[in-house]
């Protein structure tokens, strides 16, 4: 029995979150790796990384409510600019055009989640109402609503063109924005974020994980597949859109209130259609449905900029002035994945790297 | 009432070229399923190549305006034979995503181009008149908004006639209704989606013209008044041509008194509404109606079965 690790004898054991021994010990090579990146990585790519990480969170909070759930979101990075000004306002500095009061980072942390999924809740029952393309219509218009909201409320926002500085760290009273002594190792503030995020990132990922095996993760299911069918087995609809969009945005807050502590400031401009768009698009381009598929896109989406520029280095091309810039090569080569992945791989990145195991794992059987 | 004249006429003539672009958007989505996002970005296409045409090139502009037309009309039609042929039968939440990478990638080519600076159309309405405009009681007139009326009068016209009297109309009313029986009939389905994309890509061309044309000017921001139509096709139903000229029309007067009379509406409620509220009141009212019929106006309902 012990060498099978496909045999399950019940039932509790089958649907764990690591079935087998193998997932296991990836599992913990993966976090004790991670835990060494910020050692040798350079900055550059130490940001790339933290910024990846909590896309990733926010790509689960939207994979939840379309991926699970079905229901279309454009709107989601509405709820992450939500997290990062409610953030902004408890953990940011006041100035004389915004407030702030500088709270410890677990006041602000918690209630920037809970603030957007607050406002999630609220717009849940829209998807009561609508469903599909019209329900993703009424989400756009959310994008501009926002958006309106975010460059008009100048003192929390700072204005559009402005904006304001990001929450301050600081940690059960520990100031973290000039980093902290741990023995002989100086930590900086940019680690410091890193293992905040890879911390959040394995939590969040867990608890995504765990909610597809759950009461509430099959009634998502169930709704995706088909809601009037889902409605006659006694789920209700209400009750459980609601859900799917209080946890996305509470992801998404949760996202946002870290993501522009990294730059230190953040512009209402930011929160614009195409800032929603990408989420999408990683979610697409990850794999719909999964869990590592978001986590996937969101690392490729982060790291494309790096990507792109390593090649425009190597080929010299950024030198010989090639007609578009980097930031517009990253964002057609962009579009170019999202049509590619749409047409040849649906399934993403996951499909792809599914495929890939289960050609090892039978290797050198072709099935 | 000078103001509400001057208001409604603004309106009417922005709604008349936002129902260009929402008939696009409709013809796309009954004959094909689709949702294409990509339409916005395609008016801007229009836009651009009618400049690039007249004023980079020097082409007379009645040349480069239809010479622009025409090819938005093939880029539309190329989007189709590439990109969403092979999307035939997929979800249509998938394809409507897909449109949107279409229009990432059509976007950052044309933002590219456009550069910084404001970009004229090089067309002569400008210069008819005084400033190209003609005071009549007191309201001003542009002969830009008094043209794009009257072009949208007229092709509505002309599809009308199109849809109810020529051979291909009738087959891509045929096609939309019911896609296997017009196959069985001998249509050739493939052919009329490629022609309903070259139509929406023609409409979308002219609008391109009659938002970034005279004064107004093409900039990285047109694409955002082109894509105000998408509140405009939601509002009337995603299926439903009259509902897309309706919804367009609201959609303009809505964008025109507001624009007026914002400080009016501000001090009666006593709060500001904030800069480029007139920009977002078509969300609003799009989020009310869609939330209160959730087809629009004269979309059919929807009829499901498990």
């Amino acid at each position: 029995m012990k060498n099978r690790p496909n045999l399950f004898t019940d039932y509790r054991k089958e649907s764990s979150i690591f079935p087998n021994n193998t997932q296991r010990f990836w599992f913990v090579i993966l976090i004790i790796s991670s835990c060494t990146f910020p050692f040798f990585l350079s900055s550059y790519w130490k940001l790339l990384i933290t910024t990846s990480l909590l896309t990733a969170i926010a790509c689960w909070g939207l994979n939840i409510v379309s991926g699970l759930a079905g229901q279309i979101n454009l709107a989601h990075g509405v709820f992450v600019g939500i997290g990062t000004y409610v953030s902004a306002i408890i953990g940011g500095v006041a100035t004389s055009s915004v407030i702030g009061y500088e709270l410890d980072m677990i006041i602000w942390l918690p209630l920037s989640g809970l603030a957007a999924a607050l406002v999630g809740i609220i717009i849940s029952p829209v998807s009561a109402r609508l469903k599909g393309l019209n329900l993703g219509l009424v989400t756009l218009a959310l994008v501009f609503i926002g958006s309106h909201f975010f460059s008009n409320l100048k003192f929390i926002t700072g204005g559009a063109g402005l904006g304001r500085k990001a929450a301050t760290l600081k940690f059960l009273g520990q100031d973290l924005e000039s980093g902290i002594q741990v023995g002989s190792l100086l930590l900086e503030k940019n680690d410091i974020i890193y293992y905040f995020s890879l911390f959040l990132c394995i939590v969040m990922g867990l608890g995504v994980k765990n909610l597809t095996r759950s009461k509430i993760g099959r009634a998502f299911s169930a709704i995706r597949d088909r809601d009037i069918a889902a409605e006659a087995l006694g789920i209700n609809l209400f009750k459980f859109k609601m859900y799917a969009f209080a946890l996305s945005s509470f992801y998404a807050g949760i996202a946002g209130s870290l993501l522009f502590t990294i730059a230190g400031g953040v512009e209402p401009g930011t929160f614009n259609l195409l800032y929603s768009i990408i989420f999408i698009a990683i979610v697409i381009i990850g794999g719909a449905g999964t869990v590592l598929g978001p986590l996937f896109g969101a690392f490729f989406f982060t790291t494309l900029p790096g990507i792109i520029q390593a090649i425009l280095h190597a080929t010299g091309l950024s030198d010989t002035g090639f007609f578009l810039n980097a930031g517009e090569i990253e964002r057609i080569v962009f579009g170019f994945f999202i049509i590619f992945f749409l047409i040849f791989e649906p399934r993403g990145l996951w499909g792809i790297w599914f495929r890939l195991r289960n050609y090892f794992k039978a290797w050198p059987f072709s099935y | 009432m000078i103001t509400f004249l001057q208001a409604t006429f603004e309106g009417l003539s922005l709604g008349a070229v936002y129902s260009l672009v929402a008939i696009g958007f409709v013809l796309i989505y009954k004959a094909t399923d689709v949702l294409s996002f990509a339409q916005p970005a395609l008016v801007v296409v229009g836009a651009g190549l009618i400049s690039a045409l007249a004023v980079d090139r020097g082409v007379p502009f009645w040349l480069a305006f239809f010479l622009g037309i025409l090819i938005t009309g093939l880029i539309g039609l190329l989007m189709e034979r590439t990109f969403l042929r092979p999307m035939v039968g997929e979800p249509v939440f998938s394809v409507a995503i897909l449109t949107i990478g279409i229009d990432i990638l059509l976007r950052t080519i044309l933002n590219n181009w456009i550069g910084l600076n404001p970009r004229y159309l090089g067309d002569p309405f400008q210069s008819f008149g005084n400033f190209g405009s003609v005071n009549l009681n007191g309201v001003t007139l542009k002969y830009l908004e008094i043209a794009a009326l009257f072009t949208g009068i007229v092709l509505i016209i002309l599809l009308s006639i199109f849809f109810k009297r020529s051979k291909y109309g009738v087959a891509m009313m045929a096609t939309s209704f019911d896609q296997e029986a017009a196959l069985a009939q001998g249509i050739n389905v493939g052919r009329i989606f490629g022609l309903v994309w070259l139509i929406s890509g023609v409409l979308a061309g002219f609008a391109g013209f009659f938002i970034t044309g005279g004064f107004n000017t093409l900039t990285q921001a047109s694409f955002l008044s082109a894509l105000r139509v998408l509140p405009a096709v939601a509002i009337g139903g995603l299926d439903s041509i009259p509902g897309a000229i309706i919804g367009s029309l609201i959609i303009g007067l809505t964008q025109g008194y507001v624009a007026y009379y914002q400080l009016s509406i501000e001090g009666i409620i006593g709060f500001s509404l904030g800069s480029g509220f007139s920009l977002i009141a078509p969300y609003l009212i799009m989020f009310f109606i869609l939330i209160f019929k959730p087809d629009g106006l004269f979309g059919t309902e929807e009829v499901e079965r498990v």
